[in-house]
């Protein structure tokens, strides 16, 4: 590593030298460019707060190593003396109607994704950091909200309303300000040159290292970040891997950390409910209809459409009844969509009378208008044109999905491989179609199994005695799969006129008679 | 000589389907060309009746019923991306009888992009899927092989033919010869070992004729 060798220590002056060298200029520059501030939100007791608002006498254990243990307890708990470690039973001695709940690290993302959405309206850079950790970039946010202060101030504020308890910190760097919060201090640094002196006395502890790593550098006496700093950068890199090294020179702010902002998903998910139970089709189709429509204005403020639709209808004592619906392409037409579920509601047997509907939206997919075309060309206006995937769509409805496909060839000389049934309503419908040979005579129509022809002195028969006109063609191929074939290929004329292709099975024991099938007709 | 070579330029560019011109709107009547000579000289029209319902009977399958249309079906596959069109248009196959083969489809020229093939579980399922495609204006060919076709339905197919500016085809068997129907067209195709035989039955604006070996 060039750059290791000429500096070999991590630490250097805060100042700037004047013969800078050409890594502090590399990094220096982007820094004053756009500056920057991390505000971390770290949240030490999410596996607690997860599980709901409790009294506090609630205790969350974990597995570790096959053996239960606490991790967290709530504040009533803590009283009574149960501590993090303990085994569930100990903690049920000292606290008999002490409740225990397993962690679960789902509810937990969950919760931090609520968390990312809500603090999206103090910067539009939120990104999750970590299982308990939440970054927001605040530099552009800082005027609006009336300084860091007020800033801080609110969202300490909205953290505690929700019941959160979080350790908040700022800094130039999202690493920095993440190894603050986590350490517990309410930092909050402005300037990248105070960085150094404000991480120098954390404890390694906060670092989230492996607790390997940890050891060791405890082993060597190394206890705070101002220790490590101090060590040749050289050997440092050797004996920790070189990502902790760079770990330590991005939390200084010596080397670019990109982050990637938290978006929260655009999906469309809407219940209606209704105060007493209803059985009236026309009526639930109606309310489909509005969902449906909101459905739309919610793509519609976003350019999105969607290929996948979800209802499902609920009843007070019978199990949800879901009707999927789905499309060939993209639409968020409120219009096309109803015309795709009335198809398919026509069908549907509702068990009870509905209380609740629900729409989800499928994943979305980001939609153009596209221009409608001049109909000219010698064919009259359409009174009724719409496109070609909806025709696929209207059919697919009514008739079922595998019902309705395209045809792809495929470059196998094996007859029955050649060709495939192609998904229209796949999400890449618009694969490039296969080009294969041209010129080889195939027929028009492909039996779906070879036809066993009964044979007259090894001749075969079809509605008498066939007429060969051309082959043989020998493919013999396959063999590396269990499919392989061993065939003559003959184009033949029935004594009735029709055109077959048969062939001979080549593929035989010694001594038995030749066996003839018909594989397809020359349509 | 330079003056001719100007006109055959310009007539060049009239010829590409991109000019348009109010005074050259194509009569309604205008036929498919099926691609041979003899029997383009039969219909009126010059080629297949579009948008029409066609009748194709057949005593077995493998006699060169759909070689029949093949070249027709290519030049839609050609014709419809020459123009500006923005979709092409589907050729939809509905209820065939065995599976329509890819390799010889593109042998013939057909585009596989435009291949729909709708597989219904019964009659109604079939003929409701082919009224669908024809009048919905997306489909350029309609292939349809129902087990029953009365009067009413083929009159059905003719009129959604109609509005959807479609060419439909119904296969169906030699039976049914003497049946009614609405088609525009009706043709009888048989085979022995001599070869094929064409017979028009029924030809709206022309008369019946009989052709041996076209296919």
């Amino acid at each position: 590593m060039a750059r290791a060798r000429r500096s070999p220590v991590i630490a250097r002056d805060n100042t700037p030298t004047p013969d800078a060298s050409p890594r502090h200029t590399q990094y220096a520059l982007p820094l004053a460019k756009a500056e920057r501030l991390w505000f971390c939100v770290y949240l030490p007791k999410l596996p607690l707060e997860a599980c709901g608002p409790g009294d506090g006498d609630l205790a969350v254990i974990e597995e570790r190593q096959g053996v239960h243990r606490v991790l967290l307890a709530g504040a009533r708990a803590r009283a009574a003396g149960i501590l993090p470690g303990q085994s569930p039973n100990a903690a049920l001695a000292l606290l008999p109607d002490l409740k225990l709940e397993e962690r679960n690290v789902i509810r937990e993302q969950q919760v931090l994704e609520l968390l990312a959405t809500w603090l999206e309206q103090f910067s539009s850079f939120v990104c999750i950091a970590g299982p308990d950790v939440l970054l927001l970039e605040i530099a552009g946010s800082l005027r609006l909200f009336g300084g860091l202060k007020s800033l801080r101030r609110q969202v300490a504020a909205g953290l505690e309303a929700q019941g959160f308890e979080a350790a908040l910190a700022i800094a130039p760097t999202p690493l920095a300000a993440t190894w603050l919060a986590r350490g517990g201090q309410r930092a909050c640094v402005r300037e990248a040159a105070n960085i150094m002196p404000a991480l120098r006395s954390l404890p390694l502890s906060c670092l989230d290292w492996p607790p390997t790593v940890l050891e060791s550098l405890a082993g060597m006496g190394i206890t705070d970040v101002g220790d490590c700093l101090r060590l040749p950068r050289e050997g440092f890199a050797r004996r920790f891997g070189v990502k902790r090294l760079l770990e330590l020179d991005r939390a200084l702010g010596h080397a670019p950390d990109p982050r990637n902002s938290w978006r929260a998903p655009e999906r469309f998910c809407a219940d209606f409910e209704m105060t007493e139970e209803q059985g009236d089709r026309e009526l639930l189709l109606a309310i489909c209809r509005e969902l449906l429509q909101s459905h739309e204005q919610f793509l519609l403020a976003r350019q999105l459409g969607t290929q996948r639709l979800l209802f499902t209808f609920f009843h007070l004592k019978a199990k949800a009844t879901s009707l999927p619906l789905g499309g060939a392409r993209a639409d968020r037409a409120a219009d096309h969509w109803y015309e795709l579920l009335r198809l398919r509601f026509d069908k549907l047997v509702l068990p009870e009378p509905v209380i609740a509907i629900r729409l989800r939206g499928g994943t979305t997919r980001a939609l153009h208008a596209t221009s409608g075309r001049l109909a000219f060309h010698g064919r009259a206006p359409r009174e009724h044109y719409y496109s070609m995937s909806e025709l696929a769509e209207r059919l697919a409805a009514r008739i079922g999905n595998g019902s309705v496909h395209g045809v792809n060839a495929v470059a196998d000389h094996r007859p029955h491989y050649a060709w495939c049934t192609r998904d229209l309503f796949a999400a890449r419908a618009a694969d490039a179609l296969t080009r294969v040979r041209q010129g080889i005579a195939r027929p028009l129509w492909l039996l779906p199994e070879p036809e066993l022809l009964s044979t007259d002195n090894g001749h075969p028969l079809h509605q008498g005695k066939l007429r060969f006109v051309s082959g043989p063609e020998r493919l013999e191929t396959g063999w590396w799969d269990e499919h392989g074939i061993a065939r003559d290929y003959y184009t033949a004329v029935s004594p009735r006129g029709a055109g077959l292709w048969v062939f001979c099975n080549r593929d035989r024991q010694q001594g038995d008679e030749a066996a003839w099938y018909l594989h397809g007709m020359f349509g | 000589m330079p003056r001719n070579s100007d006109t055959s330029s310009l007539e060049k560019l009239l010829e590409n389907p991109r000019v348009w011109r109010a005074r050259s709107q194509p009569g309604p009547a205008e036929g498919l060309s099926s691609g041979y000579a003899q029997l383009d000289r039969l219909l009126p029209g010059g080629g297949w009746p579009r948008p029409a319902l066609t009748e194709i009977l057949i005593e077995q399958y493998g006699i060169g019923e759909l070689q029949l249309l093949m070249p027709a079906l290519a030049s839609l596959c050609v014709e419809e991306t020459g123009a500006e069109v923005a979709e092409p248009g589907w050729i939809a196959w509905v209820a065939p009888p065995f599976q329509p083969y890819p390799p010889a489809l593109q042998n013939c020229g057909i585009d596989l992009a435009r291949m729909l093939i709708v597989r219904p579980r019964n009659d109604s399922e079939a003929l409701w899927s082919a009224e669908q495609a024809l009048s919905s204006g997306t489909c350029a060919a309609v292939l349809l092989w129902p087990h029953r076709l009365d009067d009413q339905a083929s009159r059905r197919l003719q009129l959604a033919a109609e509005k959807g500016g479609c060419w439909a085809i119904a296969f169906r068997p030699l039976s049914a010869r003497h049946e009614p129907s609405a088609a525009a067209l009706r043709i009888e195709l048989s085979a022995d070992h001599r070869g094929t035989r064409l017979a028009i039955l029924k030809s709206r604006g022309g008369s019946p004729a009989v052709l041996h070996n076209v296919v």
